[in-house]
């Protein structure tokens, strides 16, 4: 939103990039999903991945957190995360929430929040101070999400589809992430639910500097809290900008449409 | 009626046996989804380690936990060695994996100790005591005990300590497991060592009731079997459930239905699980599967 959106055509070298994917190749077995895409992510900054069905959008989180190999580059602060399994790239500070369903369903709501904190296991003399860190967060993921306190001995499967979202959210939040992948969070909500789910993305963002990845079917929403956007169409990006142009532009309708766009960056 | 009771009693007895090593079957089906063929077998083979350790002198009450802490470190080396070469093979390349386990264990163990029966002590004291109006044996209470308390530790593992809770996630869904940071292949090891011990113990005590011997788990595999199809595979409560069940139900069935007698009673388990597969396939515990499109 403010002037310091880093807006970055490929190959332009970027200081302060966190998230840099360049070059991203990836599918299943023969079939082939992502055509070499690229784009940064500056620290601290929330980026919108839009774009029809079948796109390669949720690949192209797969492909960040390790649950498909890639080709190409994928660097988090100069790391590279290509070639690590999801247990790895999660000990990076990188918490995806899979598309659909991302909870324990047997595991109670509390249960589910401290196997996100996992990795936040300490041993010997900071066990104590650690603990005491999560049990903060506990009641901060309770603060997002009332409902979820409310429910907190109840079993996971037993919530509503949108209870599960806050909870697979919440989880991820738990692990105190650098890097927050969300797939389609607002699927299956009501619209009112996916307004205050967003609202509570861009709080984690602000307060926590969080820098986030979003996958996203309603672009409108998504475009309101993202700093910069990326439309995605046959596994290539065709379209990448500033989320106020993009959203000025109209051109987004247009992609969805089918229509070809001239785009102005990217590709 | 007491002539009663003590039968349901004995069942009970029986039951938990069957009920261990039913719990071996569903721990390890609920984390990879097979069904390990060999389960009843690496139970016969921790079963000699116990009888070898006694024969050389250890007191029992020592060779059991030293036989279960053996089988533990068993069951993970055969996860990492046998099992994590398939993983994520065709399940069917898996259970083929552990039917080629329980062939190779059988023989190796009639190789080891000979295919002759061997006498294995009976760890409880003679005689019965008087339980409101039941006589019931010393060695049925003890295995009742024995098992209970072995259940009850591994209630506490799963319910109240942190690797419980990390194996039950992983069980429930292994890829948000792994986004967590949890690494599955030292879960799985840990899931088939204690697979590998809760099937230790139920060989263990079934051993002085039968005679040792290299295919002295077949019956009770079937046993297993008949009771985490009831239980339902993936309850491990159910399993537990599900064996104490089918030990009554064999035990009386053997007493009081004339023509099933002794000889018979091996039907009783089958007859349980067809019943099942046809009335309700996912168990009295399971939940149907539902896949999601
Ligand atoms: N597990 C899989 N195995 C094989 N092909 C897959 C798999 N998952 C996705 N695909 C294929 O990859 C392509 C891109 O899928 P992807 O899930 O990345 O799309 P998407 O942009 O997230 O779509 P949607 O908006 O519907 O979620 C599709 O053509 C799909 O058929
Ligand atoms: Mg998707």
């Amino acid at each position: 939103m403010s002037g310091q959106v880093k807006d970055s055509p490929a190959g332009e070298p970027m200081t302060e990039a966190f998230l840099e994917v360049s070059d991203l190749h990836a599918g299943y077995g023969q079939a082939r999903v992502l055509h070499g895409i690229g784009f940064s992510v500056g620290r601290g900054e929330i980026c919108a991945i839009l774009g029809p069905n079948g796109a390669g959008k949720t690949t192209t989180l797969r492909a960040l957190s390790g649950m498909v190999k890639g080709r190409g580059s994928v660097t988090l602060d100069g790391t590279q995360l290509l070639g690590r399994l999801p247990e790895q790239t999660a000990r990076l500070g990188v918490a995806h929430v899979p598309e659909g369903r991302g909870t324990f369903n047997d595991l109670t709501v509390e249960e589910n929040l401290r196997v996100g904190a996992y990795l936040r296991h300490r041993r010997g003399r900071r066990a104590r101070s650690e603990r005491v860190a999560v049990a903060a967060d506990l009641e901060r993921v309770y603060g997002y999400f009332p409902k979820l306190r409310e429910r907190s001995r109840q079993a996971a499967g037993s919530l509503s589809g949108g209870e599960q979202q806050m909870l697979a959210i919440g989880r991820a939040l738990m692990l105190r992430p650098a890097l927050l992948l969300l797939d389609e969070p607002s699927l299956g909500l009501a619209p009112l639910v996916t307004r205050e789910l967003f609202r509570i993305v861009r709080t984690v963002n602000e307060e926590e500097r969080t820098t986030v990845v979003v996958v996203e079917q309603n672009a409108q929403l998504a475009l309101d809290i993202a700093h910069q956007a990326h439309v995605l169409e046959s596994g290539r990006l065709v379209l990448s900008g500033p989320a106020d142009q993009i959203r000025q532009d109209g051109q987004v309708a247009e992609v969805y449409l089918g229509i070809s766009v001239q785009a102005r960056k990217g590709g | 009626m007491s002539e009663f009771l003590q039968q349901v009693v004995e069942g009970v007895g029986a039951g938990s046996i069957y009920a261990s090593l039913a719990l071996a079957l569903v721990l390890i089906h609920r984390f990879t989804g097979i069904v390990n063929f060999a389960q009843g077998e690496l139970a016969m083979i921790s079963t000699y380690v116990a009888w070898q350790l006694v024969a050389s002198g250890m007191p029992f009450w020592l060779a059991l936990p030293v036989t279960l802490a053996i089988s533990f470190a068993g069951g993970m080396l055969i996860e990492r060695l046998l099992i994590r070469p398939v993983e994520g093979a065709p399940e069917l390349t898996i259970v083929i994996v552990t039917v080629g386990l329980f062939i190779f264990v059988n023989a190796a163990a009639g190789l080891i100790w000979s295919f002759t029966v061997k006498d294995f002590p009976q760890p409880f004291p003679e005689g019965s005591v008087a339980l409101a109006g039941v006589d019931i044996g010393w060695s049925t209470l003890g295995v009742i005990g024995v098992v209970a308390v072995v259940m009850g530790l591994l209630y506490l593992l799963f319910q109240h300590t942190r690797t419980g809770l990390v194996m039950r996630a992983v069980a429930a869904n292994p890829a948000s497991a792994r986004l967590s940071g949890i690494r599955m292949g030292r879960v799985l090891m840990l899931g088939w060592g204690l697979a590998a011990t809760v099937g230790a113990l139920s060989g263990v005590l079934v051993a002085p009731l039968l005679f040792l011997e290299p295919n002295m788990m077949g019956g009770a595999l079937i046993y297993a079997f008949a009771a985490a199809t009831l239980g339902g595979f993936d309850s491990p409560v159910g399993a537990v459930a599900g064996g104490l069940v089918v030990g009554v139900a064999e035990t009386l069935a053997g007493a009081y239905v004339g023509f099933v007698g002794a000889d018979l009673k091996i039907g009783v388990p089958l007859l349980i699980i067809l019943v099942v597969l046809l009335v309700r396939p996912q168990g009295l515990f399971g939940r149907a599967a539902v896949e999601r499109a």
